[in-house]
């Protein structure tokens, strides 16, 4: 019994270490990076969340890529040899031809046996870029990107085909999949040339296209991968699993713990040396600053990818431990938790005690909008109240203080936003100033009395008008920024009720177009105008349709202007397009736009080459960390404080002894 | 005894039934496999996506009566899923649930064996101590003690652990999991003697009183009056017969050594089956939930019936009629 105490001490002081990686680890080129939520799916063809992305985008590769470093941001070739341009075809039809590199192979899997036994890896081809792009269309797939991608000629029509083959005729359901498609295929847009050559014919243009080739969506996948793993006989889903060129390869996938991913060898970067694309080697030249910033170090620029050779993600649900962990050098990079921003940043810039730590903060403007909406079909807010509604929505976007909600909720990340389109993106406009954005009570008011809402009241009820905010938030946080907003609008004599149900009561509202005022946000998917002002394109309305315009907004002038912009390359004529668009909403406002979102990233300073994006970028090739710096620092950081242990076992002793020893008096 | 049991089992079925048929109106007539979908797929998913995701799921079926096929409705699946143990895929990722189960067992046992078999023998050891020393300055400044620990929330015990010894004293990680044998004892350390500290005073304080009544009984005079030693008499005589409440405070909990602690695994990030259940609440995953909260209905029902039978076991006295 004594000998097991003493062992079970011995083993607990020899194990106590806050280490939470194994020793052989310390001195490797591992990233360690903490993530909050796990992929939803690894499937290329349905993945949309961060999440999923952030592996993804480092595992499949695109046929297109982002330069990482220039901004505003650039295509530049990935599986393709170079982007592609538009060729017009007869009757209003666009071809996009894209050559493949050569030589270019999957990463290993036993999936591969499956089209020739023995077989490990193969070579990539533009059938499989063709096969990616058809399981987009199959129903049994899933993809939440069909619609976009239905602008290829005959692409839904294939997966038309498919949903009825497999309905009629026994037994095709049962086929392999790439037999499957076969004879459902083939889609008169997609012309597979040869082996290293596809074009995609698109039924009208439609340039955005081209940044949907740099997601993973189009990523091409081995038909063997999705044949075998579909589940059964104890194999993995094909969501599950990742079976791409990247360069990197999916090593251990426990989503409720830990997901690994190493250095892929048969990356075709590594294979071909000589290989010195974009895509391959650390850019040597980027957008203003990066050099202040170190991303041009010369130990980098020019240098082939990747440098590390593995990537370590854990899960790190709360934010609190993740932090610490960071700090202790666990973790190479952080976000930086709301309760410790004081502790870190000092007016924008990182903390003297964090960066005399050689910690480096970066921040970034993400792609992204967040705004009040007005339900425009609602009979008092909306468009079919006219100019009175009009007013209303006036006075009640000149109340709200975005710089104020900014910094009361969000430690000032993010920057008050004058229309929908962000910074980095075509159409933005440093110097415009919304003037219904600049807060003005005195004006608000006027124009509240305006619209016959004389200090508030509504003359039908002689109250104070009565609107509802709908929400499917109904965290304690959320209720704080709800009231932020409904107190400014109180202070013009409205009386905005919070209605705050569940997520999916609210989107029952939502649908049923029963809702009046409310808040939301959309990240870009691609860097374009496009991809910001559809959201408020009478085709996207939400409740006739259910688009992403849940505004409800229609307005034809806008329409027609939006039509004007949409499929034209970035040149003046679009500029000016998107200048009326812009007009059009600050007259009628149905949005209350509030900001775009700020990313602040705190990073270690063995890290090198972090630039923050926004969009689905393989980033990870350029990153490389220096694990004999970092060894240093953990060691510095982490030596155990022992002390208290033996003073604790010291004090309890103390505690008991008089007590026992009164007992053994008592019984001698 | 076998009739007894019987009806003990008959009653057990009929509680989980009446369970499946509540978790059914809940999830799937209160909840709507449509928002469910939604939350699936995410945002921007268009009703397209929506309704091919419901048929993907078999949510597209009427939900409990449908003339042509009566069996062909989600009610009837609901059923014959649980009822046959076939789990079905998360509405989440589609992962199959069992699999997810099989992989959390482990985790959620080595956090709860070692709290299990830890626990139970300090706070008997130390019931025994206060016991022993009762009515002196031991015992008053041990129920004083116990009463502390037992106010204090899970939560402070959690944060606080963390905060103390993970991340000022640097004893421990301050939370993750590796299985590796070589690290798996330094991540389960910090919250199994989190889960002590906070388990411990209510066990040490119902213990006490066990024995403290024990104590007082005339079979103890007796032994004592036999010269029998202080020692002894705790484990002897008032340890054995002070047997049958632990019991029913000890057997009840077994079953649920399998479910893991929710609490402990979410803020430590454990992947065992409690913060399985966490997860599917979080992510609207009903399929994954309905599984949780079954098993759960069963292992309690489990529990009641094993906790019966360990009665009679203990006490020869004691027979199920």
């Amino acid at each position: 019994m004594r000998a097991a105490l003493v062992l079970a001490l011995g083993l607990l002081a020899l194990g106590c270490s806050n280490d939470p990686y194994p020793p052989a680890d310390a001195g490797a080129r591992i990233l360690y990076v903490p993530f909050q939520e796990a992929p939803k799916t690894l499937d290329p063809q349905v993945a949309y969340s961060v999440y999923d992305h952030e592996v993804l985008a480092n595992v499949y590769e695109a046929l297109l890529e982002y330069h990482y470093l220039a901004r505003p941001y650039q295509l530049i070739p990935g599986l393709a040899v170079e982007v592609p341009r538009a060729r017009p075809l007869a009757d209003g039809r666009v071809a996009y031809r894209f050559e493949l590199r050569r030589d270019v192979r999957f990463a290993r899997d036993p999936c591969f046996a499956l089209g020739q036994a023995g077989r490990d890896t193969r070579e990539l081809s533009a059938s499989d870029v063709a096969f990616a792009l058809m399981r987009i269309a199959d129903p049994k797939v899933n993809s939440p990107v069909i619609e976009t991608f239905a602008r290829i000629v005959g692409l839904r029509a294939f997966g038309q085909r498919l949903a009825e083959l497999r309905e009629s005729e026994p037994g095709f359901a049962a086929l392999r999949i790439d037999r499957q498609y076969a004879r459902a295929g083939p889609v008169e847009g997609i012309r597979v040339e040869d082996a290293a050559a596809l074009e995609v014919v698109l039924a009208a243009p439609y340039p955005q296209i081209l940044y949907w080739f740099a997601m993973p969506f189009t990523a091409p996948v081995p038909w063997e991968a999705v044949a075998w793993y579909d589940g059964r006989e104890g194999r993995d889903l094909f969501a599950e699993v990742a079976v791409g060129t990247g360069p990197f390869r999916l090593a251990r996938y426990d989503k409720r713990s830990r997901i690994v991913l190493e250095r892929n060898p048969t990356w075709y970067g590594v294979e071909h040396p000589e290989w010195k694309a974009p895509a391959a080697t650390y850019p040597t030249q980027g957008a203003a600053g990066d050099a202040e910033r170190g991303l041009l170090d010369p130990r980098y620029a020019g240098r082939p990818l990747p440098f590390l050779d593995r990537v370590e993600l854990r899960l790190e649900k709360e934010q609190i431990p993740a932090f610490t962990k960071f700090g202790q050098g666990y973790y190479d990079r952080s976000r930086l938790p709301k309760e410790s921003f004081e502790q870190v940043v000092r007016e924008g810039a990182l903390s003297p005690a964090m960066a005399a730590l050689g910690m480096r903060l970066e921040r970034s403007v993400q792609p992204a909008v967040y705004y009040l909406g007005f339900n425009m079909s609602d009979p008092v807010v909306g468009a079919a109240a006219g100019e009175r509604g009009r007013k209303l929505r006036q006075a009640m976007s000149l109340a709200i203080d975005a710089g104020e909600f900014l910094r009361v909720f969000l430690n000032g990340r993010g920057t008050p936003a004058q229309s929908p389109i962000p910074p980095g993106i075509f159409g933005y406009d440093d110097a415009y100033r919304n003037p219904y954005r600049q807060p003005d009570l005195a004006r608000a008011r006027r124009l509240l009395a305006e619209a016959g809402y004389p200090g508030g009241v509504d003359p039908k009820t002689g109250s104070a008008l009565r609107l509802s905010f709908d929400t499917g938030d109904t965290s304690v946080q959320g209720r704080l920024r709800f009231l932020f907003f409904i107190e400014a609008w109180r202070s013009l004599g409205l009386d905005v009720q919070l209605d705050a149900t569940t997520y999916n009561q609210f989107q029952a509202k939502v649908r049923n177009g029963a809702y009046q005022l409310f808040m939301w946000g959309w990240v870009a998917d691609y860097p374009d105008p496009e991809n910001f002002l559809f959201l408020l394109a009478s085709e996207m309305s939400q409740t006739r349709s259910g688009g992403p315009n849940t505004a409800n907004f229609a307005d034809p002038g806008y329409d027609a202007a939006f039509r004007e912009i949409k499929d034209r390359d970035n040149d003046a004529r679009r500029l000016e397009g998107i200048r009326a668009l812009r007009a059009i909403l600050e007259r009628e406002r149905p949005w209350i736009e509030l900001f775009h979102p700020e990313d602040y990233a705190l990073i270690h300073g063995w890290l090198h080459g972090v630039k923050p994006s926004g969009l689905s970028v393989p980033v990870w090739k350029y990153q490389d960390v220096d694990p004999a710096e970092r060894a240093a620092r953990r060691a510095a950081w982490n030596a155990p404080v022992r002390w208290p242990a033996y003073a604790l076992a010291g004090a309890l002793v103390a505690l008991l002894a008089p007590g026992v020893a009164a007992w053994w008096r008592e019984r001698q | 005894m076998a009739a007894y049991l019987l009806r003990r089992l008959a009653w057990g079925g009929a509680t989980v039934l009446g369970v499946l048929a509540f978790l059914f109106l809940l999830f799937f007539v209160y909840a709507k496999p449509e928002d469910v979908a939604r939350r699936a797929l995410g945002e921007k998913a268009p009703p397209e996506a929506i309704a091919q995701w419901r048929a993907n799921h078999g949510y597209d079926k009427p939900a409990v009566w449908n003339p042509s096929h009566p069996f062909d409705t989600m009610l009837a699946d609901h059923y014959r899923r649980m009822l046959g143990f076939d789990f079905g895929n998360s509405d989440a990722d589609d992962v199959p649930i069992a699999k997810r189960l099989r992989q959390g067992v482990g985790p959620s046992l080595s956090l709860t064996l070692p709290l299990f078999a830890l626990g139970l023998p300090l706070a008997l050891a130390l019931a025994l101590l206060v016991a022993f020393f009762r009515e002196t300055y031991i015992d008053r400044a041990g129920v004083v003690a116990c009463v502390l620990a037992m106010s204090v929330s899970m939560l402070i015990y959690i944060l606080g652990g963390q905060y103390l010894i993970g991340k000022l004293l640097r004893w421990f990680p301050i939370s993750g999991f590796d299985a590796s044998p070589a690290l798996i004892a330094r991540f389960v350390a910090l919250p199994v003697l989190v889960g002590l500290l906070a388990g411990i005073g209510s066990d040490v304080r119902f213990y006490r009183a066990v024995f403290v009544e024990e104590a007082s009984r005339d079979y103890v005079r007796t032994a004592r009056a036999k010269g029998a030693g202080d020692g002894r008499v705790m484990a002897r005589h008032v340890l054995p017969n002070a047997g049958i409440p632990i019991l029913t405070n000890v057997v009840v909990e077994i079953p649920f050594l399998f479910t893991g602690s929710i609490l402990l695994e979410s803020f430590f990030g454990i992947p065992g089956l409690g913060s399985i259940t966490v997860d599917a609440i979080n992510a609207n995953d009903f399929a994954t939930l309905r599984v949780m909260v079954f098993l759960g209905a069963l292992l309690f029902v489990a529990g009641q019936i094993a906790t019966d039978l360990a009665y009679t076991l203990a006490d020869p006295r004691v027979r199920l009629e």
